[in-house]
């Protein structure tokens, strides 16, 4: 598995209840609801505002208000938050007073995950059953296919979430191949109830962000601005309608600012593909970075610009492209005990 | 346990982004089935951000940026994209004069398009086989093992950049070379396919030992 640098904050949290037995008994967690009400109503007499319809988020803002910190991390500034958001949900005690475990598969170490596996592998099982079953009256096998592209399944620390125990990376990795060998038989729909708690829809679309409308300027011209960065370089760019495909950066041609052909490739190549060349006038500012993140940002900037002037088809087209992501590939640091990134010292003898 | 140390910056589930204007110009009748799967992943998935060497004009070519960075010496990416435009401005030169000098029933056998010439000689280049060190007994065997097309690209342009660098004369310019070895391959003659021809002949020396792969 690859080391993951960008990701969700999902995959970062760190499940504290799946680490061991329990760490605090029921008893202390109802007291903690009991106390964190009690205080809930105290604060919501404090700001002046009634104690019935105080939810969360204005918790959040008396506490930010009352207590100000100009800490940078978010989990470290002072929060008010229920108790089971706070002490995760943990495993109760495994064994009754005799010291007899009650799951039977206690002693294998990792009850739920193999309880899981079982039950799974039973489902499959029935699937199958009902196949042959089907196959033995003649009758046709539902074909319906699933729509594979708007559902994910379970990371595995959301996975560990449910089952409260710790899982290994093959140990998760089982489980899904287990999930895909379920949802490949044909008959897979009488699961579908079992399958759907192990899987979460993805938004069917990727365009959340928002385009634009035109703006007119005093002429009449319809122009759009739009921004972009790249390595450390910044641009903004304003692209006109009705021009002759002149483009200006810094208040200067770009046959002089930027002499290598690869760069005006770049700046030219959302307007290629949208086949709107000679249609676009451009003015960019650009600062910072070197030659190549200039032109990359400016290349950023003008089509995040021409999503205004464009239909969706377009947009999903140019996103697909890979016009309109932003590049995260930066410099990476100089460790300590290396001379650059990944050079090491030259390896001495003696 | 050990971590691997190639990473990316881009999240697993980023795709590679597609650049080709035609292939968003098919209407969705002609798609099969695998295509269609392809294009709804495509429409949940985020996709990475196109490289600054790609791009959809008509002059850009992967083939040829991949010879280009191979060329590259520490970075400078501007002479080596220079010496490539003005290997392919000698190809064309060349063949211009050959079809100029040419009686008229042969004019039209020589190919004057420097971007097929650059195709079809790397093609020709591409050794079929290949062969790889394996130890066993305490000996290290040749053992000849089929090669990936991602491979035989890579030889063929290393044989080709090698070649060039090494077994010409001091003064030559790098284009000259260049463009001199690249139509020797697209006849089929020249140092470079000599050597793949050399290579398939111990490859099929060393048959005997090709029951040592296991993979």
């Amino acid at each position: 598995s690859l080391r993951l640098i960008c990701t969700t904050t999902a995959v970062q949290r760190k499940n504290v209840g799946a680490s061991g037995p329990e760490k605090y008994t029921e008893a202390f967690i109802k007291k903690q609801i009991e106390e964190f009400n009690l205080g809930k109503r105290h604060l919501a007499n404090m700001m002046g505002e009634d104690p019935e319809t105080f939810t969360q988020e204005d918790i959040d803002r008396a506490i930010a208000y009352l207590f100000p910190s100009g800490l940078f991390d978010k989990q470290a500034r002072p929060m008010m938050k229920h108790p089971t958001e706070i002490f995760p949900e943990q495993r109760k005690i495994q064994w009754g007073e005799d010291g007899r475990p009650f799951h039977f598969l206690f002693y294998t170490g990792k009850q739920s995950y193999y309880s899981l596996m079982h039950e799974t592998y039973e489902k499959f099982l029935n699937v199958q059953k009902h196949q042959d079953q089907l196959i033995a009256k003649d009758l046709p096998l539902q074909k319906e296919k699933r729509n594979l592209a708007g559902s994910r399944w379970l990371t595995k620390i959301e996975l560990e979430e449910m089952l409260l125990e710790k899982l290994s990376d093959d140990d998760y990795s089982r489980f899904i191949q287990l999930l895909e060998k379920l949802v490949a038989l044909p008959c897979a729909d009488i699961a579908e109830n079992y399958i759907q708690k192990f899987s979460k829809e993805v938004s069917v679309q990727l365009q959340k962000v928002v385009i634009e409308p035109l703006q007119y300027d005093e002429q009449g011209v319809a122009f759009s601005t739009g921004e972009g960065k790249r390595k450390t370089a910044r641009a903004t760019a304003v692209v006109y309608d009705n021009g002759t495909g002149k483009i200006t950066v810094n208040g200067i041609d770009i046959l002089h600012y930027f002499p290598v052909l690869q760069d005006r490739e770049q700046l030219l190549f959302p307007f290629q593909f949208l086949g709107r060349i000679g249609k676009h006038d451009m003015v960019c500012t650009v600062s910072g970075g070197g030659r190549s993140a200039q032109a990359g940002a400016i290349r950023l900037a003008s089509a995040k610009a021409l999503r205004s002037f464009v239909t969706e088809k377009e947009v999903e087209f140019m996103r697909q492209a890979g016009l309109l992501t932003v590049d995260p590939r930066v410099k990476e640091r100089k460790k300590p005990g290396q001379e650059g990134p990944r050079r090491k010292f030259t390896w001495k003898k003696r | 346990r050990v971590m691997p140390v190639r990473w990316s910056r881009y999240n697993p589930s980023y795709l590679e982004p597609e650049v080709k204007k035609e292939s968003y110009q098919k209407p969705l009748e002609e798609l099969t089935d695998e295509e269609r799967e392809q294009m709804e992943l495509k429409a949940v998935r985020p996709i990475k951000a196109a490289p600054p060497t790609l791009s959809s004009s008509v002059f850009s070519d992967p083939m040829i940026s991949k010879f280009t960075n191979m060329m590259m010496k520490s970075g400078n990416k501007v002479l080596a994209r220079n010496l490539m435009s003005q290997t392919l401005e000698t190809i064309k030169r060349k063949q211009l004069e050959k079809y100029h000098k040419a009686p008229e029933n042969e004019k039209e056998t020589i190919e004057c398009n420097p971007y097929v010439i650059f195709h079809q000689a790397l093609k020709n280049c591409q050794p079929i086989i290949g062969l790889s060190n394996i130890t066993k007994g305490g000996k290290t065997y040749q053992v000849p093992v089929p090669l990936t097309d991602n491979r035989k690209r890579f030889l063929a342009m290393k044989w080709l950049i090698t070649e060039c660098r090494e077994n010409k004369h001091r003064r030559t310019m790098m284009p000259e070379k260049l463009s001199q070895e690249l139509l020797l391959a697209f006849n089929n003659e020249g140092p470079v396919i000599k050597k793949k021809h050399v290579l398939h002949k111990m490859a099929e020396a060393n048959r005997a030992y090709a029951h040592f792969r296991w993979w």
